[in-house]
């Protein structure tokens, strides 16, 4: 009987580990200054690796038709993630699995790179529940750093440096004067790809340039796979940190095109500062585990007919009309969830431009705001909406 | 829709294929920092592989529903061509003379082959193709940064190089296969329809250089302009596989006339042509009968009677007859915007959207 007991308590506790978010990142203090920090610093020993779980992004399908054939039959990653911070800066390191190591030709139309991306969620004036885990959304901006695995890249510095923009073949210059000029360009390559964006919904996605959001990232290929670090400060004008930062992990592999949408992400992960009291709510939000019913919240999903707009699981037919549900529950929050049920205009997935489906207008633009075409599902009772929310939480592509 | 709408017609008619428009486009923009390999401008060899090679079979545009179709990023190697070069300076050493790549592919490479077979059937013609500043642009639609932007002030159609993030959907979404990826810099490039030449009156550089005299430039709404006669008032020119749905505002005028094909003792096929019509219903769709028509109609009239206000507009006695540019039109809307008159129009470069120092270096 007690043996029967404990493989019932173990099957329950299988099951809510399942639907249950990433357990919280502890971040170590430390006292040496984090600036810089690359996966090989001694600092990391310390470190304790959490599991994340990063899932394909599916909400919606992009047209490059090679990559979506590469990619039609992903599955969810792990990575390994470990934090520390010094009182003024974090870091993260991320190690993911990557059986080949991919960097976008210098001379190519169609290869693409590997790289990593850390999301932090930005201030708001008011407090709000987290920003949509796909590149924020409206009133609600997300802070991204983005590592990329590049050779050189020659983008516009805007030093009008015309000059030097010319072919080499078509410059003057020869001998020791022809070398001398090829050192010059050279010189003005950027061989670290790294990146920092803030966005309000996919497609607002926009590089800060001004010299406002410091970081320091970087990638070294390992045996089979990558280890990302990321430093950045608790502080800035963008962010605001307590005892739990919440932070969101996204890996391109490009092995099989991956970039932009084509990605593996995490859900919001919390990463608690030790030594320093978690933000109760935060922590909440992230780690909440829905009490519904998730066979009735199937049900329930039906009887809705959400499924005239959305692809529900995998066999279902693809739709541009909604975001498609089918690894909703890997990246998703129960909060959001529960909040797109009750107010589909309170996050809008901007998702492709419109224009590249115009007969199927899935959001209206009324006073500078978008409103979703999605039914206002507030009139469910609290029940069937938690019972939908457990069945949404289920819809996940498997691990690799 | 942009609130005007700048157009460009090409007569088929009067084009020898002398890449003298692919030669301007080139040295103007396309011959440093990642773009040797673009051709903003090509004339290619119809029918031929074209440039890229296959690139009506690639996909992007939208179907008859509006749905942006997905489409494949061509391979720089095997369907656009490594440009080469020759080892010039080592011949004087006493080398043989080589080029620095091997040569696999690139544009033109069928130059004049076309098809049918010689003497009897054989025919081509030849196709300049740029950007086509769509009304409903494929590139556009496929970005998902909103980097690509079509103008209000003339509807050409830019990236936004600070927002563009080469990621390359665009080019998945471009029927036409006009927009480029530049390694160098990570960004996609296209044809800007020379618009810092346009905004100060002067023609694109294809067209100003175009020894054929087969390119007029204007606003479509400007009901004095060339464009509008050959598009809406004789509705002779056509635009290029209109069936991709991006509404093209390049137009062409279809070969009108065909030598008559050759029986097995080289005699000629009375009545015959050796240009088959349905390949001009392809690229031009069903309309091409009607613009045939007129146009054969108003060569009869204009033989009969010496007057035909269509052919004197096809044969562009002067150069400057060709276009309608309007200067004034741009300095007004620099006016209007207080900006400076000779720096282009667009300010969209100047400022991150969602930067919130609002700073850009």
């Amino acid at each position: 009987m007690k043996k029967i007991l404990t493989s019932i308590l173990s099957l329950g506790l299988a099951c809510s580990a399942a639907l249950a978010a990433d357990a919280p990142v502890n971040a170590l203090k430390v006292t040496d200054s984090l600036d810089g920090i690359t996966a090989d610093s001694a600092l990391w020993s310390k470190a304790k690796f959490s599991e994340v779980t990063l899932y394909p992004q599916t909400a919606l399908k992009m047209n490059d038709k090679k990559a979506n054939d590469m990619n039609a039959a992903d599955k969810a990653k792990k990575a390994e993630v470990a934090a520390l911070y010094d009182g003024k800066n974090i870091a993260l390191m991320v190690k993911w699995a990557d059986g080949t190591k991919n960097i976008q030709g210098s001379y190519s139309s169609d290869t693409y790179s590997d790289g990593f991306a850390v999301q932090f969620a930005g201030t708001t004036k008011k407090a709000e529940p987290l920003p949509y885990i796909g590149m924020g959304s409206e009133g609600r901006p997300v802070i991204v750093h983005l590592q990329k695995a590049t050779a050189s890249v020659y983008e516009p510095n805007g030093n009008k440096d015309v000059e030097t923009q010319v072919n080499r073949n078509q410059t003057n210059l020869f001998g020791q004067e022809l070398k001398d000029y090829d050192a010059k360009v050279a010189s003005l390559a950027k061989t670290d790809y790294e990146r920092v964006f803030t966005a309000q919904g996919f497609r607002s996605l926009t590089e800060i340039k001004d010299g406002s959001a410091k970081s320091s990232a970087s990638m070294t290929y390992g045996t089979n796979g990558w280890s990302g670090t990321l430093s950045r400060p608790l502080n800035d004008d963008y962010i605001k940190s307590n005892g739990t930062v919440p932070v969101a992990i996204a890996v391109w592999d490009g092995s099989k095109n991956g970039r932009d949408g084509l990605k593996n992400l995490s859900s919001w992960v919390a990463v608690n500062l030790e030594g320093m009291k978690p933000d109760a709510k935060r922590l909440g939000e992230i780690t909440e585990v829905s009490k519904g019913d998730a066979a009735k919240g199937k049900e329930a999903l039906a009887t809705n007919g959400c499924n005239g707009c959305h692809q529900i699981t995998a066999e279902d037919p693809a739709s541009v009309m909604a975001p498609s549900l089918k690894n909703v529950g890997g990246y998703s929050t129960v909060a959001y969830l529960r909040e797109s049920i009750l107010k589909p205009s309170a996050v809008v997935v901007p998702g492709y431009n419109r224009n590249a489906h115009s007969n199927t207008p899935w959001y209206t633009i009324e006073k500078g705001k978008r409103i979703s075409a999605m039914t206002d599902y507030s009139f469910l009772d609290k029940k069937t909406v938690e019972d939908i929310v457990a069945y949404l939480k289920t819809l996940k592509a498997e691990v690799e | 829709m942009s609130k005007r709408q700048l157009a460009m017609v090409m007569d088929l008619n009067k084009c020898i294929g002398c890449q003298t428009c692919t030669v301007a486009c080139k040295t103007q923009w396309t011959n440093r920092n990642g773009r040797e390999y673009m051709y903003w401008n090509n004339v290619e060899t119809y029918p031929g592989t074209g440039y890229p090679k296959n690139w009506m079979e690639l996909g992007g545009g939208f179907d008859a529903a509006g749905d942006l179709q997905p489409g494949v990023i061509p391979n720089l190697e095997a369907d656009y061509g490594v440009p080469w070069d020759y080892n010039y300076e080592s011949l004087m050493g006493g080398a043989s003379f080589r080029p620095n790549v091997e040569p696999t592919w690139g544009p033109n490479w069928d130059e004049d082959q076309g098809a049918g077979a010689f003497p009897q059937d054989n025919y081509f013609f030849y196709l300049p193709r740029i950007c086509n500043h769509c009304t409903n642009p494929g590139c556009l639609s496929a970005c998902p940064r909103d980097a690509i932007f079509k103008r209000e002030e003339d509807g050409v159609v830019l990236v936004d190089l600070d927002r563009c993030q080469g990621y390359r959907y665009c080019i998945a979404g471009c029927p036409y296969k006009k927009i480029y990826f530049n390694p160098k810099i990570s960004k996609s490039e296209k044809c800007i329809l020379c618009f810092p030449r346009i905004e100060q009156g002067l023609p694109p550089a294809c067209a100003q250089q175009c020894v054929g005299r087969i390119r007029f430039v204007g606003f479509l709404d400007d009901e004095d302009s060339q464009v509008y006669k050959l598009v809406h008032k004789y509705k002779v020119a056509l635009g290029l596989r209109s069936d991709y749905g991006t509404q093209p505002n390049v137009y062409y005028i279809p070969p009108t006339e065909s030598p008559a094909k050759f029986d097995a003792e080289g005699k000629i096929i009375e009545g015959s042509t050796r240009l088959p019509i349905e390949e001009l219903e392809k690229l031009f769709g069903p309309a091409v009968h009607d613009s045939i028509a007129t146009l054969k109609a108003e060569m009869k009239k204009r033989k009969e009677t010496g007057v035909s206000e269509l052919l004197d507009l096809l044969i562009a006695y002067q150069h400057s007859d060709m276009f309608r540019l309007d200067n004034n039109y741009y300095q007004q809307v620099a006016k209007e915007n207080k900006r400076n008159p000779l720096a282009p129009v667009d300010t969209r470069y100047v400022a991150g959207k969602f930067t919130k120092a609002g700073g850009h270096i």
